[in-house]
């Protein structure tokens, strides 16, 4: 980790270099005097919960938003005219979303071409001059795709990189200074990360300055040189990544938060007694002959990487996969397959992993989201009682800190990302689930309600729940369960438990 | 940053229907004061706009639930022309007549529903294949001639005996509104359709019996347009092509009425207001000129320009709460042009 910041020093200009940038929204200000400075060639991390800031500032930079007087941006040493997405193209600012805008029924070159224009002759595209620069395009980055290849056939770590590619296409009027990563990495599966940090890493060293937005710790530490914390509007650290380590970091933004959920965890201690969820030659997807016994108060994690099975396994514990062979039974009841209403009944609760498409029904209301899974309690023939259910709502929100205050009557879409996860638990926990599967319960969560999530579920195992959580976060894992199984290429190949049980440990295995 | 500033609202969206209503009134009543502002033109509105209403309320059920319906005027015609048909003709007394009419009808439901969740066929496609089947059994039983009204006057008295100055018809749609109002909002089936609507997949992982729901959905259409129907054939008398021109005001009160009251979700009052707005509309001009295509125009224009309003808003709202921009559409897999299935799942937030 060669410190590019010498070299800024040494004479060259910043990429960036915000000073004072605040920004007040109807007297509430989102952004207090943020300063910020990215060297050419640097990976400058930003990290900070939801609200914090981030996306107010990026928003600044690409000019969706105006800041308060006072804000001073230079790019390469221009100064930033502030409001105007044009404006900031053409300063070199480029930014790759989360959603990376891509159109997953078209070529890799068609989405290439889209905002910069085919070549074109006698009105017509040239397909031939195009597939080259495409291909060039790519190589710059490391990628060798062929253009031809339809986005929707690439793995999530490729069709960043196009993204990030077609964020970089060359424009001879407007040379790219700063390329801005807004959590690329938040739906990709833990083997991707390494490609598309690579791919990061050729970014910079073609002395471009990276702002790199994102929830997981470790890949700071993999690709930043510098890392700034946002906490309520204001910077507060901005420091070199050398000196510091996970633990610093973390007390950065909220205090040591995975060492209290390690604590109450392992004061559970579930007792020794008879297995309430048995789970017999489960055989789905990749997972071939899963057995798998739960006691009531435990937490059992399950890590595993791409590829190793890991995804489809709770889906088929519950059944809303098509399971090709096994038996899940839950307190002797068996749970049948493809059938996930009987699952419900049966007292199993499913989080998926993905909140927009499976979990949430963003439309509907956060209290209609809530009651939605067990109605009976409310319904008294002739209507659902609406204050029995907003008073049993409201008392959840309260519980798990859900914001805003009147977030109850909101569709749950107007809600930020950690909110609409805990609207989602509290649905399930409602239901006193004999068999809890979390399927990465904390995805794309800010740290503070990663920390209530964990103490939540934390809480269902003391009431005797089964639980089981799926997480690509191998820190989670060791800190809330206190059994993990690792899966690699479809199989069982460990299982951890105690001072076994560590990040190392659990790397080793699914790697393997 | 979650927090939007507060704005002055008066409910000019909600309940621009009703601002509307207003306008209209006003304006054809200084217009035309001895004409438009009569007791007989109140209950001629009423009257000849309650079957378009049951139809709307009807169609909002699948719409909710996620499923198009285009067979409701298939099926409304059917059901008038045999509740007709098997009087005059076959001397059958009107409580079988009626019977028959809406089972054929609830038969009708039930296809339906098997196509769609049985075959999986996309509920456009499946109820639109519906709609052309269903017109050609009608030309099989009726051999293209168009029945005689039957003459019991117990059979017009169904529909027109007056009271309080209405004809009854007006009353059977308030209650046939109620009662649907009442499962759609306040019973669990309702929630169920509104959560299948919205997003199937949590809906079903939600341990919601989603095939079931649909199915159900495309029943309680079929039905309630068989009992509209009969209403129809009772008020006006049998009409071998009447349905199909019930189709577009039916689907355009449904998705105007999911601009008004509960912006963004199929709603029963909504649509009656829809529905009563087109129609005094409608009947101002009909009062103040002489063409014949106001009906049509008014209709189609009022569509297009309420739904292009709540898309605009829709967007005006995306870009004030930018803090959440992941907003999708609801129901990616109905081939309708964006304007239309965008449409009814705008989320406006409800209240204050």
């Amino acid at each position: 980790m060669t410190a590019p910041l010498s070299a800024a020093t040494a004479g060259s200009t910043w990429s960036l270099q915000a000073e004072n940038v605040s920004k007040t929204f109807a007297g509430q200000m989102a952004l207090k005097g943020v300063d910020l400075s990215v060297a050419p060639g640097e990976v400058h991390a930003l990290v900070g919960e939801n609200g914090s800031g981030k996306s107010t500032f990026i928003k600044i930079l690409t000019g969706y938003h105006r800041p308060d007087d006072g804000a001073v941006v230079t790019i390469a040493g221009e100064r930033l005219a502030f409001g105007s997405a044009d404006a900031s193209y053409r300063a070199g600012i480029r930014v790759v979303h989360q959603d990376l805008g891509l159109v997953d029924s078209s070529s890799v070159l068609d989405n290439l071409s889209f905002n910069g224009g085919f070549r074109t002759r006698f009105g017509t595209i040239s397909a031939r001059e195009e597939a080259a620069r495409a291909r060039s395009d790519l190589e710059l980055l490391g990628l060798s795709i062929d253009p031809r290849r339809l986005v929707r056939t690439l793995s999530p770590a490729l069709r960043t990189g196009v993204a990030v590619a077609r964020a970089l296409r060359t424009d001879e009027q407007a040379p790219v200074r700063l390329l801005i990563l807004d959590e690329p990495t938040a739906t990709l599966p833990e083997d991707e990360v390494e490609r598309l940090l690579e791919i990061v890493r050729t970014v910079a060293s073609r002395g471009v300055g990276v702002i790199y937005v994102t929830h997981r710790f470790d890949e700071i530490f993999r690709i930043a040189q510098t890392v700034t914390v946002l906490r309520d509007g204001v910077n507060v650290a901005s420091r070199p990544i050398n000196g510091l380590d996970r633990r610093s970091l973390v007390s950065l933004l909220v205090g040591a938060e995975l060492d209290e959920t390690a604590a109450e965890s392992a004061e559970l201690n579930p007792a020794e007694s008879a297995a309430a969820v048995r789970v017999r030659g489960l055989t789905i997807g990749r997972v071939r002959s899963f057995d798998l016994d739960v006691q009531p108060g435990e937490i059992v994690g399950i890590a595993g990487i791409t590829g190793s099975g890991r995804e489809a396994l709770l889906a088929g514990i519950f059944g809303s996969a098509q399971r090709t062979a096994g038996t899940v039974t839950v307190d002797g009841v068996t749970v049948r397959a493809d059938r996930p209403d009987h699952a419900v009944r049966a007292g199993v609760a499913y989080l998926p992993p993905d909140r927009k498409t499976q979990g949430a029904v963003m439309d509907l209301t956060v209290r209609e989201n809530f009651s939605l899974a067990d109605l009976k309690p409310i319904w008294r023939w002739p209507v659902i009682r609406r204050a029995a259910e907003r008073q049993e709502a409201q008392s959840w929100l309260d519980r798990l800190s859900v914001r805003p205050q009147d977030a109850l009557k909101r569709p749950l879409s107007t809600l930020s990302g950690g909110n609409q996860q805990k609207v989602l638990m509290a649905k399930w926990l409602r239901c006193s689930p004999r068999l809890l599967l979390l399927d990465e319960p904390t995805q794309g969560v800010d740290v503070p309600a990663k920390a209530i999530l964990h103490h939540e579920i934390v809480e269902a195992a003391r009431g005797g729940a089964c639980v089981m959580v799926s997480s690509a976060d191998t820190d989670e894992l060791v800190a809330l369960c206190h059994r993990v199984v690792v899966l690699a290429n479809g199989r069982v190949v460990a299982e951890l438990e105690g001072d076994a049980k560590t990040v190392a440990a659990i790397s080793h295995h699914a790697l393997a | 940053m979650s927090r939007r500033p507060v704005r002055l609202n008066l409910g000019l969206d909600r309940f621009s229907g009703l601002y509307l209503a207003a306008l209209f009134i006003i304006v054809f009543g200084i217009w035309t004061p001895n004409l438009f502002l009569t007791q007989s033109t109140l209950h001629s509105v009423a009257a000849e706009q309650a079957i378009t209403a049951m139809m709307g309320v009807a169609l909002l059920i699948p719409l909710a639930t996620g499923a198009y319906d285009l067979s409701v005027g298939a099926t409304i015609n059917m059901s008038a022309i045999l509740a007709a048909q098997v009087q005059s003709q076959n001397h059958w007394g009107i409580a079988p007549a009626i019977l028959l009419a809406l089972g054929v009808s609830l038969l009708i439901g039930v296809v339906n529903g098997l196509i769609v969740v049985v075959f999986k066929v996309n509920s456009f496609i499946a109820t639109l294949g519906m709609a052309t089947v269903i017109a050609a059994c009608q030309a099989i039983v009726t051999g293209s001639n168009q029945p005689l009204p039957p003459e019991s006057t117990a059979w017009s008295n169904l529909t027109q005996q007056p009271l309080a100055g209405f004809q009854i018809v007006f009353l059977y749609m308030l209650v046939l509104a109620a009662i649907v109002w009442w499962v759609m909002t306040h019973t669990p089936a309702g929630r169920y359709m509104y959560a299948v609507g919205g997003n199937s997949e949590a809906a079903r992982l939600s341990g919601i019996n989603v095939g079931k729901w649909t199915w159900l959905s495309l029943i309680a259409s079929a039905f309630i347009c068989g009992i509209a129907g009969v209403f129809y054939s009772s008020l006006n008398g049998p009409s071998l092509t009447f349905g199909s021109g019930l189709l577009l005001p039916a689907f355009a009160a449904a998705f105007l009425g999911s601009t008004q009251l509960v912006p963004g979700r199929f709603n029963v009052w909504g649509t009656l207001i829809a529905v009563y707005v087109l129609a005094i509309g409608v009947k101002g001009i009909q009062l103040v000129s002489t063409v014949q295509w106001a009906n049509d125009m008014f209709n189609g224009v009022a569509l297009i320009v309420a739904v292009a309003f709540a898309v605009w808003r829709q967007q005006r709202k995306g870009r004030a709460d930018a803090s959440t921009a992941d907003r999708q559409p609801a129901r990616p897999d109905d081939p309708q042009p964006e304007s239309v299935s965008s449409e009814p799942t705008f989320s406006g937030s409800p209240s204050s």
